[in-house]
């Protein structure tokens, strides 16, 4: 997109997460109006979230970033002498695995047992971060299993559901 | 200055309450281990182990948090001087003069000058916050809802507004922090944005969205990375050089009150926190000094500067949550989660009904900064081994005692869910350059902002002509107005100033491959 002579890229992740948060504060406050219009009720959250919705419409001008820009920077950056760096894509696709097994160990502790789930999500963050030695990723995630377990039944007096331990 | 009978009744809690000293090396060495760990933060330390404090004694909850906060606020300088990698942001500054006397061999020296002025500074400003804490509790009695709502308006704003490069961002993430921390009940009994989940009716549980905020959510960024890598060989270190160092503190008074000054000052302001105190004290010392030019190449006084705004920059920020019940940022949030997990509200009416546990938890954390310099020597010995701990292992035992630590709160699993949920929006919300720490303190003091414009509302009767009759409130928001012209005006020459600095820095590299070219 051109504008003013200079080329802009909109960054679509970006306009995602902070179209969220817009569906969100806007889902909030029909929510809120649909309990109630008394003053009681709305007097700070109407007025926060018409400011916040004024925020993100100021926001707007923010998600098209100059295209000639990032060219600049990535050609700065590039040093044929320096190891190579992982791009950035791979590193998302690394934060985005891990948030992803994040999501899945979460909902597992209660279906396949608190000490499964650890071990599994240990593992599998070993595997995300780069470790590729069987015996390695195993050992580690056992002793995290265990230790984490034992150390939190101590701790709180609340039952954990678990397969093995 | 001093309420006697409250001291001495301070002395007597802490004399009681034997189990609490027992918290202090632990904590200490828990946030000198986290903060070493590069990408590991402060706030990220005292998150993951908030949950533990959850079934001690309030006391030993907060002797336990303080002294976590108090060892990762000299935890990150260790990395910082011998790697150059700081541990937390704020070491920052630490590594420009903390390194390169480190290049120079004189690595035991500056370690030395970190950790004295660590523990000089760190005492001084509590026991500023000693002297300060009975006319504050004078002050902050005339504090109506009025006056409560204005400040912690004004204090959302500033979060918002010097948490993040641009104000926007900032100011969006503190209004959207407080909407969520509206969402429930409210106190006229009206229940909104549950989505008829009941665990939503009091709202959202606040500490594991912190956690997934600040601490889970960053922690996804590190999965790309292995910093420690990089790190170079650990140095020997020899305990005497570290004494000649700390010894060779004493030799500059002045450097260490004016950023002791500046960190408590800083560290009182919500929003700012010692991650911008120690470079403001370093650049302040730089100017003032004669010998400007040797500042970056290995002078004791740019690690001083810094290392002091850091460690006093906790007992101004402690006032300001004690007082007030409005934390400054991530650190002092997770303090007011664990006074409010013990049913205990800071603010006014704390510091004025118990003052003898103001006092208690203020000398406490004089001893820990005591106790910090003979831990922190042990600290360095193995400090070194800490950073060259991949992320594969320190990723997964990490996510884990985070998880188990949300699901500690109460045993069921909406502890675990909330945190995997905000550790996404925290994830997101660093991405694109959005202060977390507003969205977090907007999350506790949501409720508390709502509950105290109902209370003016009805006060006033809907008349906002009410204000005139309170001179406190209109006093804070012409404060308010002033400072955040004020921090427009900064923002707008910092900006120009970094524009001016990077086209030099461009126009140097240019020469440099020029004259690279010619060779």
């Amino acid at each position: 997109m051109r504008f003013r002579g200079n080329e802009y890229r909109v960054d679509g992740g970006h306009v995602l997460f902070v179209s969220l948060i817009a569906a969100a504060i806007i889902w909030y406050l029909f929510d809120a109006r649909g309990v109630s219009t008394s003053i009681n009720n709305l007097l700070l959250i109407q007025p926060v979230a018409i400011f916040a919705l004024a925020m993100v419409v100021l926001i707007i001008p923010q998600l098209f970033v100059r295209a000639d820009k990032v060219v600049e920077e990535k050609e700065e950056e590039y040093d044929p002498l320096a190891p190579k760096l992982p791009t950035d894509r791979v590193q998302v696709i690394k934060m985005l695995t891990l948030g992803a097994a994040l999501g899945v160990f979460v909902f597992a502790l209660n279906v396949i047992g608190f000490d499964i789930a650890i071990f599994l999500f240990a593992a599998a963050t070993m595997l995300v971060c780069g470790e590729r030695r069987p015996l390695h990723i195993i050992a580690f995630s056992a002793a995290v299993a265990v230790v984490a377990i034992y150390g939190f039944r101590a701790l709180m007096p609340y039952p954990m559901f678990t397969a093995i331990l | 200055m001093i309420d006697f009978p409250a001291f001495y009744d301070a002395l007597g809690i802490m004399a009681t309450s034997a189990g609490s000293w027992g918290w202090i090396v632990p904590g200490l060495i828990v946030g000198l281990v986290f903060s070493a760990v590069p990408g590991v933060s402060i706030t990220m330390a005292m998150a993951i182990v908030l949950p533990m404090s959850l079934y001690m004694d309030f006391f030993s909850a907060i002797v336990f948090l303080t002294s976590v906060y108090t060892g990762a606020g000299f935890g990150g300088s260790v990395p910082a001087i011998l790697m150059n990698i700081p541990g937390s942001p704020s070491s920052y500054a630490t590594t420009f003069d903390g390194y390169a006397m480190s290049k120079k061999g004189q690595h035991n020296e500056a370690l030395g000058y970190a950790l004295f002025a660590s523990t000089i500074c760190g005492i001084l400003g509590y026991v500023l916050l000693l002297f300060v804490v009975e006319p504050l509790a004078g002050i902050v009695l005339k504090i109506g809802p009025v006056e409560m709502f204005a400040v912690a308006i004004w204090g959302m704003l500033l979060l918002g507004s010097l948490g993040s490069k641009y104000v926007t961002r900032g100011l969006l993430a503190a209004a959207f922090g407080v909407l969520l921390g509206t969402v429930g009940m409210n106190t006229a009994g009206f229940i909104r944005g549950t989505m008829g989940l009941p665990v939503l009716l009091d709202g959202i549980s606040p500490i594991p969205a912190m956690i997934g905020l600040l601490a889970a959510g960053q922690l996804l960024t590190l999965a790309g990375k292995d910093y420690i890598l990089d790190a170079e060989e650990a140095r020997s270190v020899s305990v005497k050089k570290i004494l000649a160092g700390c010894w060779g503190t004493m030799k500059y008074p002045g450097v260490l009150i004016r950023g002791s000054i500046i960190g408590i000052i800083i560290g009182a302001v919500p929003g700012v926190g010692s991650s911008v105190g120690n470079l403001i004290a370093y650049a302040e010392t730089k100017r003032t000094s004669k010998d400007s030019a040797s500042f970056g190449k290995g002078n004791p006084k740019g690690v001083i500067a810094a290392e002091s705004a850091v460690a006093s920059a906790e007992g101004g920020s402690m006032a300001t949550m004690l007082a007030l019940g409005i934390p400054g940022g991530g650190a002092t949030a997770i303090l007011l989660a664990a006074f409010m997990m013990h049913n205990i509200v800071p603010g006014p009416s704390f510091i004025e009904t118990q003052k003898p546990m103001v006092y208690a938890i203020i000398l406490n954390n004089i001893v820990q900064a005591i106790v910090l310099l003979v831990v922190g020597i042990g600290f360095i010995y193995v400090a070194s081994n800490v950073v060259k701990v991949r992320t594969r292992y320190i990723l997964p035992a990490i996510l884990v005692i985070a998880t188990l630590g949300t699901y500690a709160v109460d045993g069921s699993p909406s502890g675990p869910i909330t945190l995997f949920i905000f550790s996404l929006i925290g994830f997101a919300l660093v991405r694109y350059e959005y202060p977390v720490a507003a969205v977090v303190v907007g999350i506790l003091l949501g409720r508390m902002l709502e509950t105290e414009f109902l209370r003016s509302y009805q006060l006033s009767a809907g008349n906002p002509l009410y204000i005139l009759q309170r001179p406190g409130a209109m006093a804070i928001v012409g404060i308010m107005l002033l400072s955040l012209a004020m921090t427009a005006w900064g923002k707008r020459k910092q900006a120009k100033q970094e524009a001016e600095e990077e086209a030099a820095m461009q126009a140097l590299h240019r020469e440099e491959l020029a004259t690279a070219g010619k060779h």
